[in-house]
């Protein structure tokens, strides 16, 4: 029996999740030395500070070479590095958000935020998994911390509904990923992503039901994680149900690591069996979920639930990128435009990569753009409307732009890149996804998914219709101030709003962050 | 036919009994005998695939410590029969037809595999499946995976708390 000989320099890889989990159980010793009464303040401080720290330290690693982990059950590359910090920016803008919520409500826990760093250091540590078995048991990790969290306030009926909701769906969909993995573990004798791929080449001669299926059920256990149409019956009320900064979590956190690490299993998984059929499924996929997610948001007049479908609508031009990632003959345009002789790889390699640039950079946007937004939605809401519903109706909105136009601008930012309109990043990061897919020959999916959000762009425009072309109704509550809510609509405007004009910065990390293992 | 092939049909065929009692049972407190009764069975099959530990940690694990609990919950909420079942909706439809025709998918991809203890890769070492293998394996190769479960038992512990605490 060879001994793996371990050193210390072998989990530096891991440090981003090291220093969240670290966080995490500071929070956690600390909370039992306080009582009631004690303030509370430093949590959320601890929490960005370790969401800070944790993203440097991403940003550090991305320059590293691509490299196994721990024998190679995890990997190191720039891939998950920028994952990473796409995480640590969603964790700490919901922080930031969770502040006063969670003040008005009473509820300042250590429990709270040290759940918010363990689901964070489950994404990263799921964005680096290289191996079946770890990738579940990752997944677990930031599923049960979010399912605590989404029933973590229990007042009334909605929080435990979307809990209980969440957690047997969640549960069910992790048992398929499971028995999916079974099932290539089965046919290939391995559950190592790297080493499957020999063995799936071989077993796809001889038995290609076994394979199709198990990548069909990890697929279906993924497309649930993502919240793509069939599997995002859940979405709706547990966004709804949840505390507003878990739901900015999830929207952006749980969605960013769900599809990082889908890319990876079907990116080493197809160079073993046939890429036109995950291109099939995908493209299927992409097709449902932009139509249905889109044309469900249209009727909502509650705007968190209306987040939540957009959300599914969201996961479905990801999805349009994940489709580019499987073309085996890319579109015309590169012949014409020679894109393949100036890069020097062949028109698959640069469409591939365009691709793969697109998702992240679309994670990224959609990080700022929804955590920013659901930010406003729980500055705005108050916890005594929450059983009547009304919370987050559209008429909440009414006339923000005469009581406090800083915030109305500020959504009218989120909502307009969400929407995709220039100049703001969620424009740059749709450009990028459809500019892929076409390159990639996806013509028909590209107009689908044109045309959805053109639809969107209405159910995102009555807000700011709302906001600045209606009065302000009669008896509206007291608009509160606060400093940490604040702070972070100012930093996701700002990046909303200049890194859609100015990509350059992050387009740099994006061409070093589109390097995956073993590609 | 060898023996294990007769053991392993007696457990199969008692595991799906013992499952389908689990669904069809009126009465929860049948419905949890019906589960620790296909747990024991399940470790029946384990122990037939050369996985003694897991055969022995699904006995203690599941059909001792967890089904335990069960039902003392079962029995502290004092749940009564079940309600007679609806009528079917077109939700119910719709799920009963997908469960078919996965289970469908599933008969025909497993019946089409190659037949033979060989087939499916090389003969299992003697070690195979022991508590010192499995030991080794844990702490050494399969580290990261391993540490990744030590935190998802902190935040499964934390999370239940958490619900469970006093009203937030």
């Amino acid at each position: 029996m060879n001994l793996p000989n371990l050193v210390l320099a072998d989990f530096l890889p891991l440090l981003p999740a090291i220093i969240m989990v670290a966080g995490a159980s500071i929070l956690l010793l600390s909370e039992v030395f306080l009582s009631a009464t004690s303030s509370r303040a430093y949590q959320a401080v601890l929490t960005v500070v370790t969401a800070v720290a944790a993203g440097a330290v991403a940003v550090a690693l991305m320059f590293e070479p691509p490299q196994e982990v721990l024998l190679g059950f995890g990997v190191l590359d720039p891939f998950s590095s920028f994952l990473t910090l796409v995480v640590c920016v969603g964790l700490g803008l919901a922080a930031l958000s969770a502040v006063s919520f969670l003040r008005k409500r009473g509820a300042e826990r250590g429990e709270f935020y040290a759940l918010m760093l363990f689901a964070s250091a489950g994404m990263s540590l799921l964005a680096m998994s290289n191996e079946l078995i770890t990738v579940f048991v990752n997944v677990e990790v930031l599923s049960i911390a979010t399912y605590a969290l989404t029933a973590y306030l229990r007042r009334g009926t909605r929080p435990s509904e979307a809990g209980f909701k969440y957690f047997i769906l969640g549960a069910f969909s992790s048992a398929v990923l499971l028995y999916g993995a079974a099932l290539l573990y089965g046919a290939t004798g391995t559950t190592q992503l790297t080493a499957m791929v020999g063995p799936l080449g071989a077993a796809m001669q001889s038995q290609p039901g076994l394979v199709y299926t198990g990548v069909v059920l990890v697929g279906a256990g993924f497309a649930f994680k993502v919240a793509a149409v069939p599997f995002h019956m859940w979405t709706p009320d547990v966004y709804e149900g949840a505390p507003t900064p878990v739901t900015a979590l999830m929207s952006a956190g749980v969605k960013a690591a769900a599809f990082a690490s889908m890319v990876r299993v079907f990116i080493t998984v197809g160079k073993g069996i046939d890429p036109q059929m995950l291109l099939a499924l995908f493209s299927t996929l992409a097709f449902l979920t932009m139509v249905a997610g889109n044309l469900l948001a249209i009727p909502q007049r509650n705007v968190k639930r209306m987040l939540a479908y957009s959300s599914i609508a969201h996961a479905g031009y990801l999805l349009v990128g994940v489709a580019a990632l499987f073309v085996t003959a890319p579109g015309e345009s590169f012949r014409l435009l020679g894109a393949s002789a100036l890069t020097g790889g062949t028109a698959l390699d640069v469409a591939r990569a365009e691709a793969l640039r697109g998702i992240l950079y679309y994670l990224l946007a959609y990080t700022f753009s929804a955590v920013g937004a659901f930010a406003m939605v729980s500055a705005l809401e108050r916890r005594e409307d929450e059983e009547k519903g009304t919370a987050w109706d559209l008429e909440r909105f009414s006339g923000l732009a005469q009581r406090r136009p800083g915030w109305a601008f500020a959504m009218a930012a989120f909502m307009l890149s969400l929407g995709g309109i220039p100049p703001t990043i969620g424009f740059m990061s749709k450009l990028l996804i459809f500019q892929a897919a076409v390159d990639a020959g996806l013509i028909g999916l590209t107009i689908v998914g044109v045309l959805s959000s053109a639809a969107g762009v209405y159910y995102y425009l009555r807000v700011v219709v709302y906001m600045f072309m209606r009065p302000v109704p009669e008896g509206a509550q007291v608009l509160e101030r606060s400093w940490s809510t604040e702070l972070a609509l100012v930093l996701s405007t700002a990046a909303v709003v200049v890194l859609g004009i100015i990509p350059g910065p992050v387009m740099g990390w994006l061409v070093q962050a589109s390097t995956i293992f073993g590609q | 036919m060898n023996i294990e092939l007769i053991l392993f049909g007696a457990f199969a065929l008692l595991t799906l009994l013992s499952a389908g009692m689990v669904i069809f049972a009126r009465s929860p407190i049948n419905s949890a005998m019906a589960l620790v009764s296909t747990f024991f069975f399940l470790a029946g099959i384990y122990v037939l695939l050369w996985a003694h530990t897991v055969a022995v940690m699904q006995v203690l694990v599941y059909a001792g410590a967890i089904m335990v609990l069960f039902l003392f919950v079962i029995m502290l909420l004092n749940l009564g029969e079940s309600p007679t079942r609806g009528r079917p909706t077109l939700a119910r439809l719709a799920g009963g037809a997908a469960t078919v025709g996965l289970l469908a998918v599933l008969t025909i991809t497993l019946l089409k595999l190659p037949q033979g203890a060989s087939a499916m890769g090389p003969e299992a070492q003697a070690s195979f499946g022991t508590m010192a293998t499995m030991g080794q394996v844990i702490f050494t190769q399969w580290l990261f995976p391993f540490e990744a479960v030590s935190l998802l038992l902190l935040v499964a512990m934390v999370g239940a708390v958490v619900v469970a605490k006093s009203r937030i």
